[in-house]
């Protein structure tokens, strides 16, 4: 009687489909909530929000006589770019179904995609705008939000100049939000802007930009299968990127890999390894330096690839010479056999790749690292083809993409930098004089200055502006008035180094307006009282726009169902802003806004018009959107499109370079640099960025150029001038010249390939088979870089303080607009490791992402971690009579800081270091602090921060915070 | 007629708990009911491994053997299922299970513990396929809409494998085989009286 | 063994293996799950790992005492009842059958003594009616699968075992409390004497229509008494254990105290069915002492002679005569 008999077919159809048409009529949504049990007393008390919080629970199950519409959109909880089908019917999101045909993730997900539909109808989201009054939080209209804001930043703008106020975006923006708000800062006119790239890859982005041309992952997820050697260094993809490790495990599989694992943490990476290798945090360089050893010593090197392709190894071998295995495991603590084992696996068993994360960016030394790791892969031949490369992966759905498009303190969109021809470049791609946009700024000086990055927006509220910096010595700011204004969106509060000195900047603003789905650490972390603003911003699933994975493959997402509550995306609150502020007329000029909404369509068709250096131009919605359609019809280990599909040679996503206009169907670049292809198929060579000769040596590579180039050897990047040289002008389109004349004129020689706004120069290259950024050799010698060639420094707050002497840290000097400290910090390390002895790292969970303030509020993930966490090790455990799962104190050596967690005491730290998770926030220094949250939006899960207690320390090229080893102290609570 | 089984792969299982969510996601599963969980043998240990476990629906299975009211019932699939209508959340079923895979709503004491919840192999209850009755006890029916499972669907590295036996056993068969090593099936033993190999 | 075999191959495959592919560290110093998963079920134990969730039980992967915990359940305790509960029900009957109601040999004298107060009888009474409840509801537990649910069909049997569950629970408090008092009021007279063992080696006189002397309370009825208190206080404190689950111990306890508890339930149900019996129809006379607490001289002095002339030392016999 209870026995149900069922099928099972093993067809994935779905039964709705044959459901479709059956119902008598479709019900409006309306009735349909009503239906599904949300009452009418209910919609009546909701008043004017909209009726589109009703959640499956309420609403039951899937009601098949009900039409379904599938909407993909990506997850936006790291970089691998995983397509989410949701299932939406009456406006309500009611079931996730698995993306087969994702060539990226394959129907799979981690525990956070997974969870995305709770990420969007969770009932503790930011509803309405509100405004601290006195203290207490209040609901506020959006109009009259929009006029407080814009009147305040206006009158900070009046007194005290647009640098005073700081710009925070979001690497969870789409690309053209990212280019929105980047479009934003220029139009109010100031640099300081800002994402969290900054505290994750900016000194990847550096070090692999200054070595061979481009700041991005050089190949992508899916080639990793490729590799039959990868060396994952300072990352944990498999809680970080855990859809990642499908391909690299599959890889490894297959090909029967070697996977080799080097970090301080025996992670759930590691784990997965063949052979994992311990080091002693900070010590990336001596690591790389001792395989190289090695290399060098046995000639395992890539002889003909460096001599073809490679500027300054000879530099590099003086360095490595001086890491002899004693030397290394001396430093960082690994013994030689280990050592030469991995150099000749990685050297000899290729192709060969290098996967990094932020364990080897977050540092005092994280530009240097990622050059170091860059060193390695050129000296064994290793870039450049399926299976090798640096495959960089980073943190959030777009923060390749935010990066790209210049949300950052020291470049306009597509990196070209601030100097006056990067200006003349956007404001003829904007279609505003440059004078307009000079105007804008406090001076033409502050046009061309870098800004103040996120890693230290605080200090710059304390130390005064030059206007004020008599009796400061060298503590001001080099800008006319320090930080007023901030207008924060979709950061999280919790994210950067030295939380109590952050909580100090904060209370110091005139004005906070935090913009973003959850009111974040921001809102409830410091003393502040009035001029805070928050804004309810819709999560990226709520609207429109295409996010870069960390492959540089573009993918566009729909919007699933309208934002929620009375959230808006952030189009239209830029939008807003813009009017109030006036300058919405310029800066919308050629961007289709509808009822107040400026079309996603349309900003991209933009960005294409103008970031031809790095080829974000092929890149169409009507393309991007194509290959949503048809990603059913890409192979998975090379992406490329399927023949005979209407993606046929395409690769996913038009990763970036996609060459020319979206007309010229470039089908963008899997691997980048890669030599074995034609630059029409994805083909390249290291850039032609830092000139053609150095030093009597030719910077241009040496017999090698990617297949069927009619150039045979290396060449400059193309301009009129080259072309005219090489006999090609002619080849130019009459419409192409004529544009090239009318933006150029008398300087017509000056057009390049990244200028161009036609596209033709590209074009004609790309036709003889040339790659439009010229041919060069990568860079082993960086020479613009504080350390040309990487050396070991010992972090700031070292516990091996015998080590300064011989490796100490960088002089004190200034940078981005700020001092900068070095040796001064660390001579402190000999009295600060007596009371603070256990090295202090910091890393991710796979439930939690970023701050984590989104995560904690997702009820399914919060659940599975709900105690903020130190992991130690049971040697220091049993000395400090710590036990499993207890309370503990940890201190840190700066400002007295100290936070309350719960001890889990394991082997997986090695003696003397202790690691936290940093997703967590609202507690401080042991004060629960859920009551300063506004009614309703506290997160599931609070926990301290582990910023409260991480400590001074940056990169001297990008301020990358130090975030992987501090001094700490611990003692049971 | 197929006979499903679940079959996770420890040497593919990251521990990332994307089982663990899309279940939660799938059937609106309260705070606090764990159809599946992940378990980390050895943690941060080398030899560490991780299993994601839920109810493996055995043949025989101990559930049903030991339930004083007879609510089980195994389906033409060989899927465990329960009627949580006859349910009288006695606990017997926890006690026996090898898996730890029945879950009560509340924390219970006095006996008061609610009815019995555990995977269903999305596979819903006795009610009528797919209606709003069998959602709000059972959670979806995707095996009747002619889908597997949500979380070995969603599974990151394909690690959790659901469907047929003979078909998942063959591919993890395969696995193994091309590289070289496979700690086996974990609770195919205790579930089903087999190995992997047999 | 064929799987066990195969396990063997695939372990001695596996060096074979290993000299090309490097094995990662998840495959590395640990049994297979198999062999794991047979040892444990050979040798006793869990396997258990760590959960980031706060349910500590759900880190036990695979705990194959729940199969020993099955077996004991469907097989033990079944035999166990089927043998304690029918097997009394049996002897009882032949008893019934061969004997009949045992008389008071001399015929009532008209004349009572007082057996037991009102607070004696009112405690015996509520523990009486509880244990009633508890048997039903337990051996219901047991045993209704088989022998009501097809009587009255899934529907009424469930809500009939909710309803049973729920009084098994409740009811187990005022059952406690009684053998609390019981044991306040009746342990002296139930210590053992010498009388005891006269009594037990004529057999209580059952078979020979003898009546050996007792005091109060003969060998038998202290057996009952203790069998009632001990094993009614085991049974109670394993109750409460599984009432409340994991509050004392994990499932290997719970494993085990619902194992204590229900052999000694069964114990416990066999001794009283033949208390019940001997106390209301195998018996005449012995229903009065907890109906009325009164009860007749002859019978009191056929059965209990030592305690009717312990009374009359106390008392005026004209008193005890009325």
């Amino acid at each position: 009687m209870l026995i149900k008999r069922s099928d099972g077919k093993a067809a994935r159809q779905r039964l709705a489909s044959t459901y479709l048409g059956l119902s008598a009529g479709g019900l409006d949504r309306r009735s349909f909530l009503r239906n599904a049990g949300m009452g009418g007393v209910g919609l009546a008390t909701l008043g004017a929000l909209q009726p589109l919080t009703a959640r499956r629970a309420e609403a039951g199950p899937t009601d098949f006589a009900q039409p379904i519409t599938r909407r993909k959109n990506m997850c936006t909880h790291c970089s691998v770019g995983c397509t989410v089908i949701a299932e939406v019917q009456n406006g309500v999101w009611v079931g996730q179904e698995p993306a087969w045909e994702s060539p990226i993730n394959r129907g799979t997900h981690c525990a956070k995609g997974a969870s995305s539909r709770e990420t969007v109808h969770g009932d503790r989201r930011l509803k309405y705008p509100m405004k601290l009054v006195n203290g207490a939080w209040q609901r506020i209209s959006w109009a009259t939000a929009i006029d407080e804001i814009s009147a305040k930043l206006l009158d900070v703008r009046q007194k005290n100049g647009p640098d005073s106020a700081f710009l925070l975006g979001s690497a969870k923006f789409t690309n053209e939000a990212a280019y929105l708000f980047r479009k934003f800062a220029a139009f109010w006119g100031t640099n300081n802007v800002d994402h969290q790239a900054r505290i994750c890859h900016s000194t990847t982005v550096a070090g692999v930009a200054n070595t061979w041309g481009y700041g991005a992952q050089t190949n992508s997820y899916n080639d990793i299968r490729n590799a039959k050697t990868m060396i994952i260094m300072g990352g944990n993809p498999a809680e970080a990127h855990p859809v990642s490790l499908q391909h690299v495990l599959t890889g490894k599989e297959l090909n029967r890999s070697n996977m080799i694992v080097i970090d301080p943490r025996f992670t759930r990476t590691a784990a997965h390894a063949t052979e994992y290798v311990r080091i002693r945090p900070g010590t990336d360089i001596p690591i790389i330096w001792g395989m190289l050893w090695h290399i060098f010593r046995n000639g395992w090197e890539d002889k003909k690839f460096i001599a073809e392709r490679v500027h300054g190894m000879e530099d590099v071998r003086r360095e490595v010479a001086k890491w002899d295995p004693a030397e290394v495991e001396r430093v960082t603590g690994v013994p030689g056999a280990q050592m030469e084992r991995i150099s000749k696996l990685f050297a000899t068993e290729k192709p060969s790749t290098l996967i990094w994360c932020m364990g080897v960016t977050q540092h005092t030394v994280g530009t240097a690292n990622v050059r170091a790791l860059c060193i390695l892969l050129l000296a064994t031949g290793n870039v450049g083809a399926p299976g090798t490369g640096a495959n960089i992966f980073r943190g959030h759905t777009n923060v390749q993409g935010a990066t790209d498009l210049g949300l950052d303190v020291t470049t306009l969109p597509a990196y070209y930098g601030l100097d006056e021809n990067a200006w003349r470049h956007w404001s003829r791609v904007w279609d505003v004089p440059y004078s307009y946009m000079e105007g804008r700024f406090g001076s033409k000086a502050l046009m061309g200055l870098p800004g103040i990055p996120s890693t230290r927006w605080f200090e710059a509220t304390m130390m005064p502006g030059e206007r004020h910096k008599e009796g400061a010595g060298e503590n001001y700011v080099q800008q006319p008035d320090n930080y007023k204004a901030m207008v924060v969106f979709g950061h999280g509060g919790n994210t950067v180094t030295r939380m109590p000195e952050m909580v100090k900047g904060l209370e110091k603003l005139e004005l906070l307006v935090v913009a973003d789905p959850h009111p974040t650490t921001f809102s409830q972390i410091s003393g502040r009282k009035d001029g805070t603003y928050l804004l309810p911003i819709c999560t990226s699933f709520e609207m429109d726009g295409s996010r870069t994975a960390s492959n540089r493959s573009l993918q566009w997402g729909e919007k699933v169902v309208a934002p929620i509550f009375e959230s808006k995306n952030d189009y239209d609150v830029m939008y807003m802003l813009a009017q109030k502020l006036g300058f919405a007329a310029e800066m919308f000029k050629h961007i289709k806004v509808e009822n107040g909404q400026p079309q996603a369509e349309d900003i991209l068709r933009e960005i294409n018009r103008g970031a031809w250096s790095i080829g974000y131009t092929g890149q169409s919605p009507e393309r991007l959107k194509l290959h949503m359609q048809h990603q059913n019809d890409f192979d998975i280990t090379t992406l490329r499109g399927k023949p005979g599909t209407p993606v046929a040679g395409d690769f996913y996503g038009l990763p970036w370079p996609c060459w020319g206009t979206p007309q010229q169907k470039h089908p963008g670049s899997h691997q980048l640099y890669n030599t074995n292809l034609h630059v029409k198929d994805g083909g390249g060579t290291f850039r032609a960025r830092f000139g053609v000769e150095r030093n009597g040596q030719t910077l241009l590579a040496e017999g090698s150029y990617s297949r069927g180039s009619e150039i045979q050897d290396g060449y400059p990047e193309f301009t009129v001038a080259v072309l005219r040289r090489l006999g090609w002008l002619e080849d130019l389109t009459a419409a192409e010249r004529e544009s090239i004349e009318f933006h150029f004129g008398p300087n017509i020689d000056r057009a390049s390939w990244a200028n161009d706004l036609s596209g033709g120069i590209q074009r004609v290259a790309i036709a003889h088979g040339c790659v439009p950024y010229g041919n060069a050799k990568a860079r082993a010698n960086a020479w613009n870089l504080p350390d040309p060639v990487p050396v070991h420094r010992e972090p700031i707050y070292t516990a091996r303080t015998d080590l300064i002497a011989k490796y100490p840290t960088l002089p004190d000097r200034r940078g981005f607009r700020m001092p900068h400290l070095g040796v001064s910090v660390q001579n402190r390390s000999t009295e600060v490791v007596k009371d603070f002895p256990i090295v202090l790292s910091s890393g991710r969970l796979v439930e939690y992402e970023g701050g984590g303030e989104e995560t904690r509020s997702n009820k399914w993930l919060a659940e599975l971690q709900q105690d903020m966490f130190v992991e130690i090790n049971p040697a220091d455990a049993r000395a400090r009579s710590i036990a499993d799962g207890g309370w503990v104190w940890v201190m840190g050596p700066e400002s007295g800081s100290k936070v309350k967690v719960k001890a889990l005491v394991t082997e997986r730290v090695a003696p003397g270091v202790a690691w936290m998770p940093f997703h967590f926030g609202g507690w401080f220094q042991g004060e629960d602090r859920r009551k300063y949250y506004p009614a309703g939006t506290d997160p599931v899960v609070l926990g301290e921060s582990v910023n409260t207690i991480t400590t001074y320390g940056y990169d001297p090229v990008t301020y990358m915070q130090e975030t992987k080893c501090t001094l700490c102290q611990i003692r049971a609570a | 007629m197929a006979r499903m089984k679940f079959l996770c792969d420890a040497d593919r299982c990251i521990e990332c708990n994307a089982c663990v969510t899309a279940c939660k996601n799938e059937h609106e599963v309260p705070w606090g009911i764990n159809r599946r969980r992940v378990v980390t043998l050895n943690d941060g240990k080398p030899g560490e491994r991780s299993i994601s476990m839920a109810c493996m629906h055995c043949t025989d299975a101990p559930c049903a053997a030991v339930c004083p009211v007879n609510c089980f019932y195994t389906t033409a699939d060989a899927i465990v299922l329960h009627d949580k209508d006859l349910c009288i959340g006695c606990g017997y079923c926890f006690y026996a299970c090898p898996f730890g895979a029945p879950q009560y709503p509340r924390v219970g004491n006095f006996g008061g513990r609610g009815k019995m919840d555990k995977c269903t192999y999305c596979a819903g209850g006795p009610q009528a396929d797919n209606t709003r009755a069998e959602y709000i006890q059972y959670g979806a029916n995707r095996i009747a809409e002619g889908k597997l499972p949500l979380c070995a669907e969603m599974c990151s590295t394909k690690a959790l494998l659901a469907g047929d036996g003979d078909i998942i056993s063959s591919i993890y068969r395969e696995r193994v085989q091309r590289r070289g090593y496979g700690s086996g099936a974990w609770g195919w033993r205790t579930a089903y009286k087999e190995g992997v190999r047999s | 063994m064929r799987a066990l075999i195969l396990t063997l191959a695939l372990l001695l495959a596996a060096p074979a293996l290993a000299q090309t592919v490097p094995s990662p560290f998840t495959a590395r110093d640990q049994a297979p799950a198999e062999e794991l998963e047979l040892q444990r079920a050979l040798q006793g134990g869990t396997i258990n790992g760590r959960v980031s969730i706060p349910d500590a039980k759900s880190g036990n992967l695979v705990q194959p005492e729940g199969q020993n915990w099955r077996l004991f359940h469907n097989r033990t305790l079944y035999t166990i009842g089927f043998v304690a509960v029918g097997g009394m029900g049996v002897v009882l009957w032949l008893f019934w059958s061969m004997k009949g109601r045992i008389r008071i040999t001399g015929g009532p004298s008209g004349r009572t003594l007082t057996r037991f107060n009102l607070l004696e009888r009112a405690n015996h009474w509520m523990v009486a009616s509880s244990f009633i409840v508890l048997m039903l509801s337990g051996l219901n537990l047991t045993f209704g699968r088989y022998l009501l649910l097809p009587l009255i069909g899934a529907e009424a049997f469930t809500s009939l075992s909710a309803l049973g569950k729920l009084g098994h629970n409740f009811l187990s408090f005022p059952f406690v409390l009684g053998l609390v008092v019981m044991l306040l009021l009746w342990a002296k007279d139930n210590l053992p004497r010498m009388a005891d063992i006269e009594w037990l080696k004529a057999g209580g006189g059952f078979f020979n229509n003898a009546h050996p002397p007792a005091g109060r309370f003969n060998a038998g009825q202290k057996g009952v008494f203790w069998i009632t208190v001990v094993g009614g206080g085991l049974v109670a404190f394993t109750g409460y254990i599984l009432v409340f689950p994991f509050f004392f111990t994990d499932i290997a306890g719970q494993q085990l105290a619902h194992m204590v508890h229900g052999v000694l339930a069964m114990v416990m149900i066999a001794a009283i069915m033949a208390h019940i019996y001997i106390g209301s129809v195998g018996m005449e006379g012995a229903v009065d002492a907890m109906t009325t607490g009164e009860v007749d001289y002859n019978w009191a002095k056929e059965h209990h002679s030592q305690w009717v002339d312990e009374q009359l030392a106390k008392a005026p016999p004209a008193a005890a005569a009325e």
